[in-house]
C-alpha cells in the first residue's frame, strides 16, 4: 500500500494538568478503510478524537492531513481538512427543523447573507436520501428518535465532502436493524474512498466491520493490527494486559458483620434493576463497569438521590428508607461524588466550611456555632488527610483535584458514616495523591467501615477490591473474587454477544 | 467583599480596603452634606437642623420599614433567589390588618398576631413555588407581587381606608420608648434575630451554600428545600411585621401601602454587599446599606433645591441608583485589578501538615 493516508498522527502527547492523557500515539487512517479504536474508559480514546477535531490542542507530535502537517488542528481548519466526527449525543439544535439544521452545518456563515430556502430543502432532501432516512426534512429536530438524529449527523458530515468520518460509539443506542442500516452506510462511505475512525466497545462489531484496529491503553498505542489477525480474547487481553504497575495496599481480612445489604433494589427513573449484593463491614466491594452502565445511577439509589422504587436496602441487617440524602446522611451513608466540582466540593466555600458541611451536629451543637470546633476537626482532617492548602480558610477551588478530593472524603468522614460510596474517587488525580488516597480507603476499610468503591480504572479495582460486582445494563451482571484477572473483569464488562433494544 | 485571604496582608490594608469601610465613609459624606446644605421643618412647623436628635430619630422612624424588607430580603438573596413580593405582601398586610381590627371587631393586639401569620402564608405561597415546584425566584414572585398588592386592591375596593386605631397601638409607630422611637427597638430585635440566623446558626450556613451551589448542598444531604422555603416564609413574616409598623406611624391602613419599597430594599441588601448571584454577604453590611439609603431620602428632601422643585422621591431614586452602581464598580475594582494581572498558581511545595 503505498497510497499516503488520510489522516496521521505522530507521537502525539497532551497532558491535563498532572494527567498524561496521551503519551506518544501514532495513528494512521487511508483511503477507504475502516479503522476502529479500541481502549478501556480513560485509554485516550476521546482525547485523541478531540485533537482531531481541534477541540484539544496537543502538547508535542505532529498531525498530518493529507500533504499538510500540522502542530495542531482549530475546529475550522479540521472542518476545512475535510474531518468530521460523530459523537455518541447528536449535536442538532432541537427546535430547529432537519433542513435548517443542515444549512447552518453545510452553507457558508454571513449575518446578512439571503437564505435559499428552496435549495436548502433540496439538498436536505438528497442527503437524506443518501442515508436511508424516512423522516421529513421539515421535521423539528426534538421530535426525533436518537438514532434518527444520529442519520442527520451522518448526512452533514457526507453533505459536507468529509473524507475522514470519526464515530463515537456510534451503535450504543441502536437496534438490530438501525444498526444494519448504519453499518450499510459505513461501507458504503468506505468503498467512495473515505476513512472511517470507529470507536466501539462492541468487540463483534469490529470483526463485521473493521479493516485494521488499534488498541489503546494508558495514553499510548499498544499497537495497529488488520482486524482478522486478531479475536475477541486477544483483543481483550492487548487492552488491559499489563502488569499492576503499582503497588496496592494489602487487603485485610473483614468482619463478618454485614455494612448494608441490596436486596433486589432497582430504580426506573435512572434504569438500574435488580441489584443484589452485600458489603461487609471492613471490605472494599468494587463496582467495575463501563461508562453508562449503571454503576453511579446505582450510588444515586443508594444515597436517595434517585430513591430506590423496588427492592430493599438493609443497614447492619435492618431494613432502611432511603427517600433522600438527608435519610442517606441520617442512616451513615455517605456518598463522594464523581463529579467532584459540580457536586463533591463547594468551591466557593473555605475548605473548613467544607469539611464540615455535613457534619453539621458536631460543629453546631444545640444549633450555635462552635467556630472553634470547626476549625479543629478542619485541622484535624488536613492533616489526617495531608490536604496541601495554604490554611482551613482557603477557598476550595484554589486546591488541586487530588485535594479537592481530599476535602469530599474528608466532608463525609467527619461525619462518621457507616457506609461510604465513593465514585471515581482518583479520577484526574496525580499519581502520589492516588497512592495516598489509596492507602486512607484501605485504612478507613480496616476502621470498620463498608466501602462500596466505584472505579473504571481496572488495576485499581482489582488492585483495591475484596470483591467485584460487574455492572452491565443497569443490572449486577456478577460478583468477582477479589484479585481476578483483568481479562476476567474486562470479559464480564463487555459482556457477551447479546443486544441491547431500541432505545 | 470578603474573600479567603491567602496572603499576609497587613492587618490595616485588610480593614482600609474592606468593601464596608466604603460603606461608612459615604455615610459620613452623606450627613456632612446634609448637615450643611439641608434644613427642615418638623411635623410641628418648627425649623430642625439635620444635626438634631430630633432629626435622627426622625431618620430612624421613616426608614424601619425598608430596613425591615432588606433584612427579610437578605436571607433570600443569599439564597440566590430574590423577593419582589415583600411590599405587596406589606400592603396586602397592612388591609387584611384593618379589615380584622375595624370590621372583624378583634382586638387590636389580636389582629396584629393574625396579621403576622397572614404574612407568613403569603411568604408560604412564595415558598411553594419555588422551593416545592422549584420555579424561578424572580417569576414567581413578579406574579405574587401583582397578586398581593391586587388583593389588597380588592378588599378594600381599592377605596376604603381604614383609621382610628387606639393609642396603644400608634405608640408602635410614633412614640417613644427608653429614649427610641419605639419601631426601632423592633427593627433592633429583628436585625439581632437575622444577625443571628445568618452568621451563628446552621441555617446561614446553608442559605449560602444553597447560593453558591444548590446541587453540591444537596450532595451534601442538606435540607435545600426546607431552607430555602424558610427563607421565603420570613421574609413574609418580617413584611407583615413592616406593614403594623408602618399602619402604626401613619395611622392609617391602606391598599397602596409601602408601593415601591421592595426596590429600596433590595437596593439596600446589594449596596450592602451581597452578591444577588448569592452565598456572599453579611447582615452587618445590610445595616449599612439601610443606613446610607435612608440618610439619602431623608436628607435630600431637606435640601431647598429639592423642596423647591418637590421632587423629593424622583432625586432620591436618582441618588440611589447612582450610589448603587457606583459602590458596585468600586467593590469590583479590586477584583478586577487583580484579574489583570497573571495568577500565581498555588506553589507545589506547600508544607504538607505534620500529623498530630
Amino acid at each position: 500500500m503505498s497510497v499516503p493516508p488520510l489522516l496521521a498522527f505522530e507521537n502525539i502527547t497532551k497532558s491535563f494538568g498532572a494527567v498524561r492523557a496521551l503519551q506518544g500515539v501514532s495513528f494512521d487512517l487511508r483511503p477507504g478503510e475502516v479503522h476502529a479504536l479500541l481502549g478501556e474508559n480513560g485509554a485516550g480514546k476521546s482525547t485523541l478524537i478531540k485533537v482531531a477535531t481541534g477541540a484539544h490542542v496537543p502538547d508535542g507530535g505532529a498531525i498530518v492531513v493529507g500533504q499538510r502537517r500540522h502542530a495542531a488542528l482549530t475546529p475550522s481548519t479540521a472542518r476545512a481538512a475535510g474531518i468530521a466526527c460523530i459523537y455518541q449525543q447528536p449535536a442538532l439544535f432541537p427546535d430547529l427543523t432537519v433542513a435548517e439544521n443542515l444549512g447552518l452545518r453545510l452553507e457558508p456563515a454571513g449575518a446578512l447573507r439571503r437564505v435559499d430556502w428552496r435549495g436548502r430543502r433540496v439538498r436536505a432532501l438528497e442527503l437524506l436520501r443518501g442515508v436511508g432516512a424516512e423522516f421529513s426534512a421539515e421535521a423539528e429536530v426534538r421530535d426525533l428518535s436518537m438514532p434518527e438524529q444520529q442519520l442527520v449527523e451522518i448526512a452533514a458530515a457526507i453533505g459536507s465532502g468529509a473524507r475522514i468520518v470519526i464515530m463515537d460509539e456510534p451503535t450504543s443506542s441502536l437496534t438490530r436493524r438501525e444498526q444494519e442500516r448504519l453499518f450499510g452506510i459505513v461501507r458504503k462511505l468506505r468503498d467512495d474512498g473515505a476513512g472511517i475512525v470507529y470507536i466501539s466497545h462492541r468487540l463483534e462489531e469490529i470483526a463485521e466491520l473493521a479493516d485494521r484496529v488499534t488498541v489503546l491503553r494508558d495514553g499510548r498505542s499498544v499497537g495497529t493490527f488488520a482486524a482478522d489477525a486478531v479475536d475477541p480474547p486477544a483483543l481483550i487481553h492487548l487492552m488491559v494486559g499489563r502488569e499492576l504497575s503499582q503497588l496496592y495496599p494489602a487487603a485485610q481480612p473483614a468482619s463478618d458483620g454485614i455494612g448494608v445489604e441490596v436486596c433486589g433494589a432497582g430504580c426506573a427513573e435512572v434504569g438500574v434493576a435488580d441489584v443484589s449484593f452485600a458489603v461487609r463491614r471492613g471490605e472494599i466491594f468494587g463496582l467495575a463497569g463501563l461508562v453508562g452502565a449503571g454503576r453511579t445511577e446505582l450510588a444515586r439509589v443508594l444515597f436517595g438521590l434517585n430513591p430506590a422504587d423496588a427492592g430493599e436496602i438493609r443497614l447492619e441487617g435492618r431494613a432502611v428508607k432511603i427517600g433522600s440524602p438527608m435519610a442517606a446522611l441520617r442512616h451513615g451513608i455517605a456518598y463522594v461524588p464523581e463529579d467532584r466540582r459540580r457536586h463533591g466540593a463547594v468551591l466557593e466555600l473555605p475548605v473548613s466550611h467544607n469539611i464540615t458541611l455535613a457534619a453539621h451536629r458536631r460543629i453546631f451543637p444545640r444549633g450555635w456555632l462552635d467556630a472553634a470546633e470547626e476549625r479543629r476537626i478542619a485541622e484535624e482532617f488536613i492533616a489526617r488527610l495531608a490536604i496541601r492548602t495554604a490554611g482551613p480558610d482557603a477557598a476550595a477551588g484554589t486546591l488541586s483535584g487530588g485535594n479537592q478530593q481530599k476535602v469530599a472524603v474528608a466532608r463525609w468522614l467527619a461525619v462518621r458514616p457507616r457506609v461510604l460510596i465513593l465514585d471515581e474517587p482518583t479520577q484526574g488525580v496525580d499519581i502520589g495523591a492516588k497512592a495516598e488516597l489509596h492507602r486512607l480507603i484501605r485504612e478507613l476499610a480496616v476502621t470498620g467501615l463498608a466501602v462500596i468503591l466505584i472505579s473504571s480504572d481496572l488495576p485499581e479495582i482489582i488492585g483495591m477490591s475484596d470483591r467485584i460486582g460487574v455492572m452491565r445494563g443497569g443490572r449486577l451482571a456478577g460478583i468477582l473474587p477479589g484479585g481476578a484477572s483483568a481479562s476476567a473483569v474486562m470479559t464480564a464488562t463487555l459482556g457477551s454477544a447479546e443486544r441491547k433494544g431500541a432505545a | 467583599m470578603k474573600r479567603p485571604t491567602t496572603g499576609a496582608a497587613p492587618g490595616w490594608r485588610r480593614i482600609v480596603f474592606r468593601y464596608e469601610t466604603l460603606l461608612v465613609v459615604l455615610l459620613v459624606i452623606e450627613w456632612l452634606v446634609f448637615y450643611r446644605f439641608g434644613t427642615s421643618t418638623n411635623r410641628r412647623g418648627i425649623v430642625v437642623g439635620f444635626g438634631t436628635m430630633e432629626r435622627q430619630f426622625d431618620i430612624l422612624r421613616h426608614s424601619c420599614e425598608i430596613g425591615l424588607l432588606a433584612l427579610a430580603l437578605t436571607p433570600v438573596i443569599l439564597t440566590a433567589g430574590i423577593d419582589l413580593s415583600v411590599a405587596s405582601v406589606l400592603g396586602f398586610c397592612a388591609v387584611v390588618f384593618g379589615r380584622l381590627w375595624h370590621d372583624a371587631g378583634l382586638p387590636v393586639w389580636c389582629a396584629a398576631g393574625a396579621t403576622l401569620l397572614a404574612g407568613a402564608a403569603a411568604g408560604g405561597v412564595n415558598a411553594l413555588f419555588i422551593a416545592r415546584f422549584r420555579l424561578p425566584p424572580l417569576i414567581v414572585t413578579l406574579g405574587t407581587y401583582s397578586l398581593f398588592r391586587g388583593l389588597a386592591e380588592a378588599l378594600t375596593r381599592g377605596a376604603v381606608t381604614y383609621t382610628d386605631f387606639p393609642v396603644g397601638f400608634l405608640f408602635l409607630g410614633q412614640e417613644r420608648w427608653l429614649g427610641l422611637p419605639t419601631q426601632a427597638w423592633v427593627f433592633l430585635v429583628v436585625a439581632l434575630f437575622i444577625w443571628t440566623l445568618v452568621h451563628r446558626r446552621m441555617t446561614g450556613r446553608v442559605f449560602r451554600v444553597i447560593g453558591f451551589s444548590p446541587e453540591g448542598a444537596r450532595y451534601a444531604g442538606l435540607a435545600v428545600g426546607r431552607t430555602t422555603a424558610l427563607a421565603y416564609v420570613m421574609a413574609g413574616a418580617i413584611a407583615a411585621l413592616a406593614a403594623l409598623i408602618y399602619t402604626a406611624r401613619l395611622g392609617q391602613a391602606k391598599a397602596d401601602a409601602a408601593v415601591g419599597y421592595e426596590l429600596f430594599a433590595i437596593t439596600a441588601v446589594v449596596l450592602g454587599g451581597t452578591s444577588i448571584f448569592g452565598g456572599r454577604g453579611t447582615v452587618p453590611g445590610t445595616l449599612l446599606g439601610i443606613a446610607v439609603i435612608a440618610v439619602l431620602k431623608n436628607g435630600l428632601a431637606a435640601l431647598p433645591a429639592v423642596i423647591r422643585l418637590n421632587a423629593a422621591e424622583e432625586s432620591a431614586g436618582l441618588l440611589t441608583g447612582m450610589l448603587l452602581l457606583v459602590a458596585l464598580a468600586l467593590g469590583a475594582a479590586p477584583k478586577l485589578l487583580s484579574a489583570r494581572r497573571p495568577r500565581t498558581p498555588l506553589p507545589e511545595n506547600l508544607p504538607i501538615p505534620k500529623s498530630p
